[in-house]
């Protein structure tokens, strides 16, 4: 497979403090890869790098096998860029800010390129509106169509969907994975949302404190995960259950006096369950929740003594 | 250089222009009113001992107008791209700093011609003082001038807001005024101090203002002013691109060119 972007030994360092450290990543063409950690992780200063608006420290940033910072302008034609944090100029409608990127992308016939997306996306009646009368969602939209403009090779998505509600952010992830699907195109793509990560991702990079401190799969990180999270609904004493959970050492949290959360390996429910039913306590109602994506997040970010705290 | 990118900036400018009130406010209507203020001024001081001082003050804010509206075209125009967040979108397409430049620099100088024709016009007709009986040549070289002094100013502006923000957004429409006494615009240097003089004569306009107060009664070319500003204005716009790319560069460096639009 061909490798559309290589980073190696990236670092970006403001006086005392590194905001990126030393990272070594590839994304693979048609592969959409995903970027996730916490607040301050380094996600969005490793996409302003690589876009070239953040200078770095040290390292090598390859697009399409050619050196970056010797071949900007030529590796910029073939990459776009989307962000809910950066929008398009709020005073000119539409029309003119797509008509102004396909001119700077040097797009051959951009009137007919335009329309072709915007017939695509159904966004004849956004044309005249000006841009800043659009509602988030009507933004996002205008924002995905001006990051296909060029028919980049890659699109580096900083945060896409952030500020939208549920429904436009499915509409959006829908649509991604239309383009993902019908164009092939490379994503890399950074969010706080596991679900959105998971849904769109083929891979991920975990980012802490400037580090890659995971890159896989989703289902091979949440793989790593070896614990699991037992619901138990019981009919007795809260008393009971404390001194059986206690006596198997095992970490729980009582939700309410009849409904508990085990941290537990799955491989060890069956005996959980047996042990507790030796008991005078009755279990009315089991649930067995597997580690997700956002498990291991948590797990990440807040070391190996998380429980998954959901529900 | 691209061409068509250059074009991108330009029609970009135009629509902004189109929509904004605030600029055809910024530039139109300041100017126009600015011509009326002086104009009248200007009747008023020709029934004084002085005539040859209401010819001045016309003249001077004239071409003043030329300094003024390039500065905060190339400044300002940046900063609609910055308050709309649109900044980084166009710097991740593959537009590079001279195409940039060069099409913002354009944009001013165009604008200006247009507020040019149009105070000329009015001064003309309703003051009776018409720009060009100082000469097209002259006029010519006096535009160039005062245009490439202003793209001066502009792009270190420019560099200074990349660099630190809009915090100090307001450089980009207060501080060209702090060349309208250093440059004498609408009196004679001898006027000024010695100190002040020494520091006129060490910016371009000066020179410029003095050879066009010249012309009211004498057409002839001051070459000799002309030199003298343009190779001022040599060496300061090439100082303004030094510093401009400095600016730039340790705006990326230090993560602020991202960070100036969130």
């Amino acid at each position: 497979m061909n490798k559309v972007l290589e980073v190696k030994n990236l670092t970006k360092k403001y006086d005392h403090f590194t905001a990126v450290d030393d990272i070594s990543f590839f994304v693979n063409e048609g592969e959409a890869v995903g970027f996730l950690g916490p607040n301050g992780a380094g996600k969005t200063t490793t996409i302003q790098i690589l876009l070239g608006i953040t200078s770095s420290t040290a390292g090598t940033i390859k697009f399409f096998g050619k050196d970056f910072n010797k071949h900007k302008k030529e590796c910029l034609q073939r990459i776009n860029f989307a962000s809910a944090f950066n929008t398009l100029q709020g005073r000119i409608t539409v029309w003119e800010n797509l008509l102004v990127f396909a001119h700077l992308y040097k797009v051959k016939n951009p009137k007919k390129k335009i329309m072709e997306f915007i017939n695509y996306f159904e966004g004849e009646a956004l044309l005249k509106q000006r841009y800043w009368d659009l509602s988030a969602g009507q933004k996002t939209k205008i924002n995905l169509i001006k990051s296909l403009i060029n028919d980049p090779e890659i699109i580096l998505m900083d945060e896409p969907t952030a500020s939208l509600d549920p429904d436009v952010v499915d509409k959006t992830l829908s649509f991604i994975e239309e383009l993902k699907k019908s164009r092939k195109i490379t994503l890399l793509y950074t969010s706080h949302n596991m679900d959105e990560i998971t849904r769109v991702c083929d891979k991920i990079i975990f980012l802490d404190h400037g580090k890659i401190v995971a890159q896989d799969s989703p289902l091979n990180l949440t793989k790593q995960i070896k614990t699991s999270t037992l619901k138990l609904t019981f009919d007795g004493k809260k008393e009971e259950m404390e001194k059986y959970l206690k006596s198997q050492k095992l970490k729980y949290e009582f939700l309410n006096e009849y409904t508990v959360k085990i941290a537990i390996e799955e491989k060890l429910i069956p005996s959980v369950i047996f042990g507790i039913s030796k008991t005078a306590l009755w279990i009315t109602d089991i649930e067995v929740q597997k580690p997700t994506l956002e498990d291991f997040f948590l797990h990440i970010v807040r070391g190996k003594n998380y429980v998954n705290s959901k529900n | 250089m691209s061409i068509q990118r250059i074009k991108a900036i330009l029609l970009q400018e135009l629509y902004i222009t189109r929509h904004s009130l605030e600029v055809i406010m910024d530039l139109f209507y300041f100017s126009i009113v600015n011509i009326i203020v002086f104009g009248f001024v200007s009747i008023y001081l020709a029934g004084s001992n002085n005539p040859l001082a209401a010819h001045y003050i016309l003249l001077g804010m004239i071409l003043w107008e030329i300094i003024r509206v390039t500065q905060y075209s190339i400044s300002v125009g940046s900063l609609w791209n910055i308050w709309s967040r649109n900044l980084s979108n166009m710097f991740v397409a593959p537009l590079d700093l001279k195409e940039y430049m060069a099409a913002e620099m354009l944009a001013g100088a165009v604008k200006t011609i247009i507020i040019l024709v149009l105070i000329g016009t009015i001064s003309h007709f309703i003051f009776n003082f018409n720009i060009l009986n100082l000469g097209m040549l002259n006029l010519f070289l006096f535009f160039i001038n005062l245009t490439v002094f202003a793209w001066s100013v502009g792009i270190i502006i420019l560099g200074i807001i990349f660099r630190y923000g809009t915090r100090i957004q307001a450089l980009a429409w207060g501080i060209i005024f702090l060349f309208q006494p250093l440059t004498a615009v609408f009196f004679p240097v001898r006027i000024l101090p010695d100190f002040m003089q020494k520091i006129a004569y060490a910016l371009p306009p000066t020179f410029i203002f003095e050879a066009a107060r010249a012309n009211i009664v004498n057409p002839s070319t001051n070459w000799h002013y002309i030199f003298i500003s343009l190779a001022q204005n040599v060496f300061y716009f090439i100082i303004a691109i030094w510093f401009f790319n400095i600016m730039f560069n340790k705006s990326k460096e230090t993560g602020q060119f991202a960070r100036n639009e969130g």
